[in-house]
C-alpha cells in the first residue's frame, strides 16, 4: 500500500509552489484515487477468478453437496467440502477423458511442430531472398489470413474424406499446418535481423540451409516460441473442427469429449463435468503460467502489425 | 532507420552482386536463389492451395449444387437456388440477424471496458501486473470449457449466477431458458471470457505512445479528461480498428455457445449462423444449402471488417 501510494505520488506532476491546503487537498484526492482502484481490484479478481474457483471446488464434490453449497453463496461455494476424487476417476473410466487427453497432445504436438517446420523455411525465402512475385506471394498468403476455418468446414470435411483423413488424427490438423499466422509471426521477426549478416555468411560460402538453422533461427528464438504456443493453443482449444471430422470415440479429442458430457438433452452429472473442464484447462493453464510473456506476444503480434 | 538502411544493402548487392565478385558466381548465387525458393515455399503453398483456395472454390461450387455427404452418387446442379432458398428460411434470416446483433452487442461492450481495464491497469500500481494476468486468464482457456462453465453458472436453480443475485437480495433472472434473456447472458460471457484479449491490445497501444505527448499537455493546463480525449484517443485510433475488426469476426463466428448452452434457442434467439450452417449440413443433410450460407458468411465477414476499417481509418 505504501508503495503504491509513494509511485503514485511520484508520477503526478504537482506544481512546485502549492499552498498547503492544496498539497492536502490533491492528496485526499489520491488516496480516493487509490481506494477506487483497491476496490476495482477487488472487483476484478472476485469476477474473473471465482467462475474458476466454483468449478474448481465442484469437480471435489459429489452432485448433492454441489447443490447444496451453491445456494445460499458462502464460503463453501468455492471450497471442496468432503473431497471426493470420484467424478476424476469417473471421467477416466467412463467418459474416456483419458484416451482423449492423449489424442489432443499428439494433434497439438505435431501441428506445432509441422506449423514450424513449414513456416521457418516459407518466411526465409519472403525475407532473405530476393525474387519475381516476391510481394505476391506474400500476399496470396496473407489474404488467407482473413478467411476464418468455421466458413469453410464443409468444403474442408469433403477434401479431408477424399484424402482419406476423415476419422484420423491427421485429418485434424494437416488443413492448419500451412499457417498464414505464425508465417507472419516469423516474417516480421525474420524481418528485424539485419542482411548484412546472410552476406557475411555467404561470401564465406554459407549455404542458404545453413544460413536459416545457424544464422537466422538462434536468432529469433523468441518469435518461434510464441509461434509454437499460439499454434498450441489453438490446437489444443478447437473444437468445431475436431467435433465433424472425427467421428469414433477412440479418436476423440479432449474438448470434445468434455462438450458432448455437458450438452443438453440428458440430466448431466455436473461433478463429471467440472472434472472435465478441469482436466482439458490443465495443460494450457500451466504453459500460461511459466510462458506468459510470448502468449502476451502472440496476441499483440496477431493484431498490432496486421 | 537501421531496417531501411539493411534492406537497401540487401536490394543492390541483389541487383549487382557482390563487389568484386566474378559474374558467373553471380547468376549460380541468383539459380541457388531459385531453387532454394521453390523449395522452401512450396510445400507451404501447396497445403494453402488444397486447404484454403481449393475449399473455397468447392465451396462456391458446391453452393449451386444439391447433394448428400452420405451418397456420393447423388448431385445435381441447381443454380442460384440454394441462395434463393435463404430469403424463404426464416431460420436463416433470423441466424443472420442475431448473429450480427450478437457482434454488435460484444464490440459495443467490449471496447470501452477493454480500454477501460488497459487504462487502469497500465499504471505502475502494486498488483497491475498479476490483475492483467488474472483479467487475461479466460483468453488462453477454451470456449468449450468457458461454456461449459457458464452453462452451469445461468443454470435456472443451483446456478452461480442466480445464488450471487440472491445473496445480494437482487430478483433471479432465467438467462438462457427465456428469448430476451439468452443473447444478452451470451454477450456477458464473451465479455467475461475475450475482454482480456481487447485489454493486452490496447496496453500494447498505450505503450507505444511516447510519454512527451502528454506530458507537454499536461504543462500546457491540459486534465486527465481532455489529455484522453484529445491525445490518448487519438493516438489509439489503429488499435481501436483493429480491437473492433478482431473481436467483431470473432463474434461472427460463435458455433461453441450455441451447440453446448442453447442448441440455438429458445426460439432461434441464439441461433448463430455458423451453428446454423453446422445443422442444416451435418444434421439436416443439406450441405449445398450449407454451402450457399457459409458463402454469406464469407461475404458478411469481408463486409464487415472492410466497413469497419474504412469508417475507423477515416474518421481521423
Amino acid at each position: 500500500m505504501s508503495r503504491a501510494m509513494v509511485t503514485v505520488t511520484g508520477r503526478g506532476a504537482s506544481p512546485p509552489r502549492a499552498g498547503v491546503a492544496l498539497v492536502r487537498r490533491t492528496r485526499s484526492a489520491r488516496a480516493a484515487r487509490s481506494t477506487g482502484y483497491w476496490l476495482i481490484s477487488a472487483a476484478l479478481v472476485v469476477i474473473f477468478l471465482a467462475p474458476f474457483l466454483w468449478i474448481l471446488a465442484s469437480s471435489f464434490k459429489s452432485q448433492a453437496h454441489i447443490f447444496a453449497d451453491v445456494s445460499p453463496l458462502s464460503v463453501k461455494t468455492f471450497i471442496p467440502t468432503e473431497p471426493t476424487m470420484s467424478n476424476y476417476s469417473a471421467a477416466f473410466t467412463n467418459e474416456h477423458v483419458g484416451r482423449a487427453l492423449i489424442n489432443s497432445l499428439i494433434v497439438s504436438v505435431l501441428q506445432v511442430a509441422l506449423t514450424v517446420l513449414l513456416a521457418v523455411p516459407a518466411a526465409y525465402a519472403l525475407t532473405r531472398l530476393k525474387f519475381r512475385l516476391q510481394g505476391l506471394m506474400f500476399g496470396i498468403i496473407l489474404v488467407t489470413f482473413m478467411i476464418p476455418a468455421e466458413a469453410v468446414v464443409i468444403p474442408l470435411f469433403q477434401i479431408v474424406s477424399d484424402l482419406h483423413l476423415s476419422n484420423t488424427l491427421y485429418g485434424v490438423f494437416m488443413p492448419f499446418i500451412a499457417s498464414p499466422f505464425a508465417l507472419f509471426l516469423l516474417r516480421q521477426a525474420f524481418r528485424d535481423i539485419p542482411l548484412d549478416l546472410d552476406e557475411a555468411a555467404l561470401i564465406d560460402g554459407a549455404s542458404h540451409w545453413k544460413i536459416m538453422t545457424r544464422v537466422i533461427v538462434p536468432n529469433v528464438r523468441p518469435a518461434l516460441a510464441t509461434a509454437a504456443l499460439m499454434t498450441f493453443l489453438f490446437s489444443w482449444n478447437a473444437f468445431l473442427w475436431p467435433l465433424i471430422v472425427i467421428q469414433s470415440q477412440n479418436n476423440q479429442l479432449v474438448q470434445v469429449a468434455i462438450a458432448i458430457n455437458t450438452v443438453p438433452g440428458e440430466l448431466p452429472n455436473w461433478g463429471q463435468v467440472f472434472s472435465g473442464a478441469v482436466i482439458a484447462t490443465l495443460p494450457v493453464l500451466i504453459l500460461f503460467i511459466f510462458l506468459q510473456r510470448y502468449f502476451v506476444r502472440g496476441i499483440v503480434a496477431s493484431g498490432i502489425k496486421g | 532507420m537501421a531496417e531501411a538502411s539493411s534492406a537497401d544493402i540487401g536490394q543492390a548487392a541483389g541487383r549487382r552482386g557482390l563487389p568484386g565478385r566474378p559474374g558467373r558466381l553471380l547468376s549460380g548465387r541468383r539459380r541457388d536463389t531459385a531453387v532454394t525458393a521453390v523449395v522452401c515455399l512450396v510445400p507451404f503453398l501447396v497445403l494453402l492451395a488444397i486447404f484454403q483456395y481449393f475449399a473455397i472454390g468447392l465451396m462456391i461450387r458446391n453452393s449451386l449444387y444439391s447433394y448428400s455427404l452420405l451418397n456420393s452418387n447423388f448431385s445435381k446442379f441447381v443454380g442460384f437456388a440454394n441462395y434463393t432458398e435463404i430469403f424463404h428460411d426464416h431460420l436463416a434470416l433470423q441466424s443472420i440477424g442475431v448473429t450480427l446483433l450478437f457482434a454488435l452487442g460484444v464490440v459495443v461492450t467490449q471496447v470501452p471496458l477493454g480500454l477501460g481495464l488497459a487504462l487502469l491497469l497500465n499504471m505502475r500500481r502494486r498488483g497491475a501486473p498479476l490483475l492483467r494476468s488474472i483479467v487475461f486468464v479466460p483468453v488462453v482457456t477454451s470456449v468449450v470449457v468457458v461454456t461449459t462453465m457458464w452453462t452451469f453458472i445461468y443454470a435456472p436453480s443451483s446456478g452461480l449466477a442466480n445464488s450471487t443475485l440472491h445473496a445480494l437480495h437482487l430478483p433471479e433472472l432465467k438467462f438462457l431458458t427465456t428469448p430476451h434473456q439468452a443473447l444478452p447472458a451470451l454477450v456477458i460471457m464473451t465479455l467475461w471470457e475475450e475482454v482480456g484479449f481487447s485489454m493486452m491490445l490496447f496496453l500494447a497501444g498505450l505503450q507505444s505512445i511516447p510519454t512527451e505527448f502528454e506530458e507537454a499537455a499536461a504543462v500546457d493546463g491540459a486534465g486527465p479528461w481532455s489529455r484522453f480525449w484529445k491525445i490518448v484517443l487519438p493516438l489509439l485510433n489503429r488499435t481501436t480498428v483493429l480491437v473492433v475488426v478482431v473481436s467483431t469476426i470473432f463474434a461472427l463466428q460463435a458455433f461453441t455457445q450455441s451447440y453446448i448452452m442453447t442448441q440455438g434457442g429458445p426460439d432461434g434467439s441464439t441461433n448463430f449462423m455458423v451453428y446454423n450452417i453446422y445443422t442444416d449440413a451435418f444434421n439436416l443433410g443439406n450441405p449445398g444449402y450449407a454451402s450457399a450460407l457459409s458463402v454469406v458468411l464469407l461475404i458478411i465477414i469481408i463486409i464487415v471488417s472492410a466497413i469497419q476499417m474504412r469508417a475507423l481509418r477515416g474518421r481521423r
